[in-house]
């Protein structure tokens, strides 16, 4: 389980977290929704120890983040962390020579199931191609967390479907994700949990399945209510 | 120990094709400076004798002997090294900032990595230090290699022929002498003084990556706090004229205190990259 | 298998009902195997929990059975299974009547109207299979 605790964070004078708190666990979705500027990527950013926080705890099942957390946890940002000059394959080696929990066999199955070609150069790719080679670089990985940066932004609509389907299989399965997003439609039947954020603060927490057994609502519908109030 | 040693062959890598252009200018310059000088020399030599008559000892009297001392004077060495130097001075900033501002951000994957985080420090340190050692290694090895050459072109008698040592030594030729010192001793001390400098600036620009503005401030501060500690007992003699201190004494004093900035930086870098650096 | 959900109702209860129907219509066999949670999960474009789940909920309500680790299969239950058809015929007239009953329409008008409607949409039905 992720547990963050009341963090806060300030950019100059500006609060950009007011004492988060919510949970994610393993083998759910979990989704951050909040307009942009919100501060979704940045409690992405702490979680993963990449910016400091003001105040506040995270603790990876039980535990703060250490070296060794980065061989259980992995984050993929909105853009791609490999160095434009490099091939697909020299990324896949890099990934494997430094971490341990690299997957060959996942990351083949994925070059297969994205159709892209080792040899090609990063910097030459498309949008929606650099977006799955990033993809592919975080679920290669046999962690038991995945944090993702709106993935589904900026891209084409067959490469969002084709991502949207790796939600649907076994490369997620089992393991605790969170995403960020703030279009929420292509993916409101994937989602297991719902934490909605404005100015900083956690609006709602919930489980989309109970929101819609207990009280017919669709994930919008609270929205509408939560963000209106 | 083996990311590390895995970190320090993706940082060279990184840095290669530039770093082999910054060798081939150099020796392509060197050792055509090497020619046209001695050419030079030797057309005026002969011009001299053939057809003004100048006897040889007189020539040699008046334009003095020639030897591989001069060329070292001129841009066909003084540009190559100095332009190798400002790259690995201007590579220590580009270093970190590529990470940050390339097209992709890098720095995302270098702190997410399962290592010490300082690893990615001490990797940056030792390309820079393994590429700057290469150069040095480089010119030591062009030294004879231009020397044999001179040696082809211009005869005996017009020539003093030198060794590394006397080239970089004895004659003086401060810049070369700063780069291969005379003595291993120095070389520690000139190498151990630049890389706490390398150290200090790293720390520095840690500053800056984790305080952004402010960080500049405090970066500043902290290169001319490093800089006041390490050159204290100097400054003191300098100033009061104490005479206190013998120089054996400063000198070991020196060198704990060098040691001390470098550690101090290590510490603070430390600190900054698990604690207060921002992506 | 495509199934298009609504966002107001659990996922899970949405693949129960598309199970129902199938076995209602006979588009599933009794003793028909069905895909894995993680096949369904993909065809169907959800979770693998909701799959799951929506497994385990046909599983405690007797729809599917599982033996050791063959693949689940639908029941062979003839009981179940004509509840299950009975279920849907109910509910479908049920949110018909509940319809049509605002509208204050004699009985024998919508009777009339609907053996109508029902023999044209088969025949249109059976033209477009042609």
């Amino acid at each position: 389980m992720i547990e963050v605790k009341d963090i806060s964070k300030n950019f100059g004078r500006k609060k950009v977290l007011k004492g988060v708190s919510f949970t994610a666990n393993k083998g759910e979705i979990t989704c951050l929704i909040g307009i942009n500027g919100v501060g979704k990527t940045t409690i992405m950013n702490a979680i993963m120890n990449l910016t400091p926080i003001k105040s506040g705890e995270i603790l990876i099942d039980g535990e703060k983040l250490s070296k060794k957390t980065f061989e259980k946890i992995t984050f993929i940002p909105d853009a791609i962390t490999m160095l434009p000059q490099m091939t697909i394959g020299e990324a896949l080696q890099f990934m494997k020579d430094f971490y341990e929990s690299w997957n060959s066999e996942r990351a083949n199955e994925l070059l297969t199931f994205f159709r892209l070609k080792e040899e090609e150069k990063i910097s030459s790719l498309s949008k929606g191609n650099t977006a799955k080679v990033n993809l592919l670089l975080g679920l290669a990985l046999d962690v038991d967390y995945l944090l993702m940066d709106e993935p589904f932004t900026g891209i084409d609509i067959f490469s969002r479907e084709q991502i949207a389907e790796v939600f649907t299989s076994h490369l997620v399965e089992d393991r605790g994700v969170i995403i960020t997003t703030h279009e929420i439609n292509d993916i409101e039947h994937l989602i297991d949990k719902v934490v909605l954020l404005d100015e900083g603060v956690v609006r709602k927490e919930f489980h989309t399945e109970e929101v819609r057994e207990n009280e017919g609502k669709s994930v919008v519908d609270v929205m509408r209510e939560v963000y209106k109030q | 120990m083996k990311n590390y040693v895995k970190l320090v062959d993706f940082e060279l890598k990184r840095f290669i094709k530039i770093y082999f252009v910054l060798i081939g200018m150099t020796i392509v310059l060197q050792i055509v400076g090497v020619i046209l000088e001695s050419r030079q020399y030797l057309d005026k030599a002969t011009e001299a004798m053939y057809e003004y008559s100048v006897p040889l000892m007189e020539f040699v009297g008046q334009n003095g002997k020639f030897g591989l001392h001069r060329v070292l004077e001129t841009g066909y060495f003084m540009i190559p090294i100095g332009l190798s130097v400002a790259a690995l001075i201007f590579y220590c900033f580009f270093i970190w900032y590529r990470d940050w501002f390339g097209k992709n951000t890098f720095v995302y994957r270098l702190l997410m990595l399962p290592t010490a985080r300082l690893n990615v420090l001490l990797a940056k340190a030792s390309a820079i230090f393994l590429m700057v050692l290469g150069l040095v290694g480089i010119q030591l090895i062009l030294l004879p290699i231009e020397s044999t050459i001179l040696q082809w072109i211009v005869p005996l008698d017009l020539r003093i022929d030198m060794s590394v040592s006397e080239l970089v030594g004895q004659f003086g030729y401060g810049y070369l002498g700063l780069i291969i010192p005379n003595s291993f001793i120095q070389f520690l001390i000139n190498y151990g003084i630049g890389f706490m400098h390398v150290f200090i600036l790293f720390t520095a620009i840690l500053f800056e990556r984790s305080f952004r503005l402010r960080g500049i401030v405090y970066g500043v501060i902290y290169y001319i706090a490093a800089q006041v500690l390490f050159l204290f007992p100097i400054m003191i003699e300098v100033f009061f004229e104490t005479g206190y201190l013998y120089p054996i004494e400063i000198f070991i004093l020196e060198i704990i205190l060098g040691l001390l900035v470098i550690g101090l930086s290590l510490w603070i870098s430390n600190y900054l990259l698990n604690r207060k650096v921002t992506v | 298998m495509k199934v298009t959900f609504n966002k107001r109702d659990p996922v899970y209860v949405q693949v129960v009902r598309h199970f129902k129907e199938q076995i209602a219509t006979g588009n599933l066999e009794p003793g028909q195997e069905i895909p894995s949670r993680r096949e369904l999960a993909n065809q169907l474009k959800i979770n693998p929990n909701t799959a799951q789940r929506a497994y385990k909920e046909m599983e405690e309500a007797g729809l599917i059975f599982t033996q050791g680790n063959s693949p689940s299969k639908i029941t062979r239950d003839e009981n179940i299974i004509s509840s299950v058809r009975e279920e849907l015929i109910l509910e479908a007239v049920e949110d018909f009547v509940s319809a049509i009953r605002p509208i204050k329409v004699p009985i024998e008008e919508v009777v009339g109207i609907l053996k109508e409607k029902y023999n044209d949409d088969v025949f249109e039905r059976r033209d477009k299979n042609d």
